[in-house]
């Protein structure tokens, strides 16, 4: 299309014609893309606070659990429901363990449909396993018990952290999070060729919870493992921790699969997640761990600690909560959240950070023994001028105190390191601040990835722990690459996911890849609105969830109750009620389907968003909506209560997680509401109630969308629901 | 120059500060465009270029802006003119070499490459993937409405 100069008038001006043609497509189609990368951020950042907000709300009701721990009588019942969680770790009595996880006694019959196995582990059976998996077949309890067996003696005389060597012919493949998703797996084992001697791997943490095929994943990577033990080798990541599997799915998945063993399998996996490796360094140039670094990271201390001490990260030595230390410093948390905010600085959030922390230090440091949990809690809260965060026993700086039992300053460095190590993320800004996110390990900026490098002279640190769009990310000037590989990890087409392969020249090569057809299909614009329309469903779930709170916090910027405010007023209460540091103004017009003058109806606004239809007709609405706030709260209590994991707890049981929880939130609830909600429910013959079924009549179905299309695996911890395309509109901006 | 109201402002100011990613609450240069084009705007990289007060290939990446430097930018590209539908569509009939509403598909490739704006060819194949019957013609009406509908 050549544009000949000066031949004619009429050429020149539709030569000119064209080009003010081809700018304004191009400039058109720009605006189009920057649109569309706009809404996928917001999307983004939706699903991520969301998660997080989960991570450290767990967190808060492990603290809170401490505290009744410390605080209260041995004989007080609620204590007894919880108490085994925190049962001191047995120094290894090995022999009598090995009796206890016995597979012998196991059967397996001849009509079992599964694979069999044959020890001690060939690369014919992990290959066998593979393919078992594939065909969605599920191994006899007794192999498991077998294979997990031969698993934790392997494990165990495995060192904190693997060295290991890129050869030249045998570059290293490095995976990241894989939570659960077995498609991800085998679409890298088809990529990338199995593992085995001239293929190692690197398993970077995070393998179970949240997908539904967590146990096969960690079957076929222990398989495997024992088969090229030096070829192939497993960091521990935040996940591989019974205490966080209580609420992302896994321990349900393992019970749900092996009615009679999973309790055993259950207790060995504790140990054998205690014995999994911290870190994995490469040419003693490249380190690989799954969370991340602090400014007081020491790859030293790591690999003396004896890690299996740890059973939970979330345990600390005796004496103290996790980020104990991170209420004192009273930093704004707004900055450190993936929206900077700037128009929510002077939050109330923001501001409450900076309160004096009031210490219970100064209580009376026996408990009554005949006085009730409701009785003791309110003491302690008017001793303590409600203090909103259950705070440590002592002051939190006198980490050398050794009052019960031999905690020792060192103790309390090497948990730190271990947390540190497991949790911690990456921030643009220097500097090292607790994560206060996520509730655990830190914040840590490109000058304490330098001075951590320089001091063990590395030249990388590859974690995974965050999940990319990408399925990978560079950061800290490329110091730091960050890789995942579970991809559409929070909705079907949100991420790819990506491994590494490495050579010699220790240089990062990345392979991406997203696991299903439908979604490699999809345009990115069909993509983008799919999953911006299944996060946005999950964002309307707990405004609904919290409108009571909502409305209250509306009215006080109401107060001729007009039932109108204003824009500013909306977006802040809103963040302060839901506390997700997102951009409510830019997401307003997908969540307010109507503004009059820049107001708000927000009575109408709620009714809008009133989209569930309860499974049960309970009369006292107050209860309801706790139920459906803390869903994942409550499942988490009462898992922990289940202690013979028999997936049932008693009448009995049930009013006293009630009680645990109103404690926990700090409101009140009613002995008679809790009958009656527990009389609205179907017992079993002998009495009990069983968890799932609860737990399954009390979740939020959205009755206004078309629930097929694709869906999240069990286990989720959110109350996601993926929907049709159509029902609420696509534009971000009108 | 246009003037915005103070909610404009403040939704514009919270979707500033989805772009930073230093956390030092600017936004480097060569993000600027994308932003405003996020904001609703669709200047040519020129127009933005010239607000920036023609920044060398070293500023646009390293150096910053705040909000209230910004803001001024964005009122004076929202100033000028956009472009309707019919723009659009009288802009393609420029191609129309039969007048029957449709031109090939082949040659705006090629227009969208080397002349105004160029883009790239991924740029290219994103924006006509679909778009193209089994003949390689583009139904440039409809074609117009999709680059709209965003």
């Amino acid at each position: 299309m050549g544009c000949g100069i000066g031949k004619s008038e009429l050429r020149l001006k539709k030569c000119d014609k064209a080009i003010r043609a081809a700018l304004l497509i191009q400039r058109w189609y720009r605006q189009y893309v920057a649109r569309l990368e706009m809404r996928r951020r917001c999307t983004w950042n939706i699903f991520q606070s969301i998660e997080y907000a989960g991570e450290q709300d767990q967190i808060k009701l492990y603290n809170f659990f401490r505290f009744l721990m410390d605080h209260f009588t041995p004989a007080s019942s609620e204590r007894n429901l919880i108490s085994h969680i925190f049962r001191k770790n047995e120094i290894c009595r090995d022999t009598e363990w090995e009796r206890y996880f016995c597979y012998k006694s196991i059967e397996v019959s001849a009509s079992c449909t599964g694979p069999h196995l044959t020890f001690p582990m060939t690369f014919s059976g992990v290959s066998k396993l593979v393919e078992a998996f594939k065909h969605k077949q599920q191994l006899h309890a007794r192999y498991v018990l077998q294979l997990l067996g031969e698993t934790w003696r392997l494990l165990r005389i495995l060192p904190n952290i693997s060295h290991i060597s890129a050869c030249h012919s045998k570059p290293i493949t490095i995976c990241g999070d894989l939570h659960g998703h077995l498609e991800d797996l085998l679409l890298i084992f088809y990529k990338n060729g199995l593992p085995s001697c001239e293929k190692p791997y690197v398993f970077n943490g995070d393998f179970v919870d949240r997908g539904k095929n967590s146990l096969e994943i960690l079957l076929i990577l222990f398989g495997f493992l024992l088969v090229y033990p030096n070829h192939v080798h497993l960091n521990r990541g935040n996940h591989e921790d019974h205490i966080v599997n209580l609420r992302y799915g896994f321990t349900k998945e393992v019970l749900g699969k092996y009615r009679v063993h999973g309790k055993t399998v259950l207790k060995l996996l504790q140990k054998i997640f205690s014995w999994l490796p911290l870190a994995t360094v490469i040419d003693s140039r490249v380190l690989i761990v799954h969370g991340g670094i602090s400014d007081t990271t020491d790859l030293d201390v790591i690999a003396r600690v004896d890690r299996h001490k740890y059973v939970s990260a979330l345990r600390p030595p005796e004496a103290h909560t996790l980020n104990s230390r991170s209420r004192e410093t009273g930093a704004p948390a707004a900055g450190r959240r993936r929206v900077c905010s700037l128009t929510y600085q002077d939050s109330p959030r923001a501001r409450m950070h900076q309160l004096p922390r009031r210490s219970l230090h100064d209580a009376p440091a026996a408990s009554q023994p005949n006085w009730s949990v409701e009785e003791e809690l309110k003491r302690r809260r008017r001793l303590a001028g409600f203090d909103q965060t259950y705070g440590p026993l002592k002051t939190p700086d006198s980490v050398c105190e050794s009052e019960s039992g031999g905690t020792t300053g060192k103790d309390v460095d090497e948990w730190k390191q271990i947390v540190d190590v497991l949790w911690s993320d990456p921030m643009p800004q220097n500097g090292c601040i607790p994560n206060e996110v996520r509730g655990g390990g830190c914040y840590w900026g490109p000058d304490v990835t330098e001075e951590v490098l320089a001091r063990h002279e590395l030249q990388l640190l590859i974690r995974s722990h965050e999940c990319k769009q990408d399925g990978y990310e560079f950061c800290h000037n490329r110091r730091v690459l960050t890789i995942f590989s579970a991809s559409n990890y929070y909705e079907v087409g949100s991420n790819r996911g990506a491994y590494i392969r490495m050579g010699p020249d220790l240089v990062p090569h990345i392979i991406q890849y997203q696991a299903s057809r439908t979604c490699r299909e999809l345009t990115l614009r069909q993509s983008v609105g799919w999953t911006e329309r299944s996060a946005l469903r999950a964002l309307r779930e707990k405004l609904f969830v919290h409108k009571s709170d909502l409305i209250s916090a509306f009215r006080e910027f109401d107060p001729d109750n007009s039932g109108l405010i204003s824009l500013m007023h909306w977006a802040g209460a809103t963040e302060r009620i839901l506390n997700l540091g997102l951009p409510w103004r830019v997401l307003r017009p997908q969540l307010v389907s109507s503004t009059e003058r820049g107001m708000v109806d927000y009575q109408q606004w709620i009714r809008e968003l009133s989209i569930t239809e309860p499974k049960l007709e309970i009369s006292d609405n107050s209860i309801m909506e706790t139920m459906y706030k803390n869903h994942s709260n409550l499942e988490t209590i009462f898992r922990i209560i289940d202690t013979d994991n028999s997936g049932l707890i008693s009448f009995q049981e049930f009013c006293q997680t009630w009680k645990l929880l109103s404690s926990h939130l700090k409101t009140e609830i009613s002995d008679k509401a809790i009958a009656d909600l527990a009389r609205s429910i179907d017992f079993n013959k002998d009495g009990s109630i069983d968890i799932n079924e609860f737990m399954e009549a009390f979740r939020l179905v959205d009755v206004s969308a078309h629930t097929a299309g694709p869906g999240r695996g069990a286990g989720a911890a959110d109350l996601l629901h993926a929907g049709q395309p159509g029902q609420f509109g696509c534009d971000l901006f009108p | 120059m246009a003037e915005f109201t103070p909610d404009q402002i403040e939704d514009f100011k919270e979707a500033f500060g989805l772009f930073d990613r230093v956390g030092d609450s600017q936004v480097a240069y060569n993000q600027v465009a994308d932003i405003m084009r996020a904001l609703g705007q669709n200047p040519t990289n020129k127009a933005v270029n010239k607000v920036l007060g023609d920044p060398s290939a070293d500023d646009l990446a390293n150096k910053r802006v705040n909000f209230d430097g910004f803001l001024p930018m964005l009122k004076e590209i929202e100033a000028q003119p956009k472009g309707t539908v019919d723009d659009y569509v009288e802009g393609l009939r420029v191609f129309d070499k039969e007048g029957n509403g449709t031109v090939m598909g082949a040659e705006l490739r090629i227009v969208l490459a080397t002349l105004g704006e160029k883009m790239t060819e991924a740029e290219i194949e994103a924006l006509m993937s679909g778009q193209e019957d089994e003949n390689g013609t583009v139904h440039y009406e409809a074609f117009v409405k999709h680059i709209l509908s965003v």
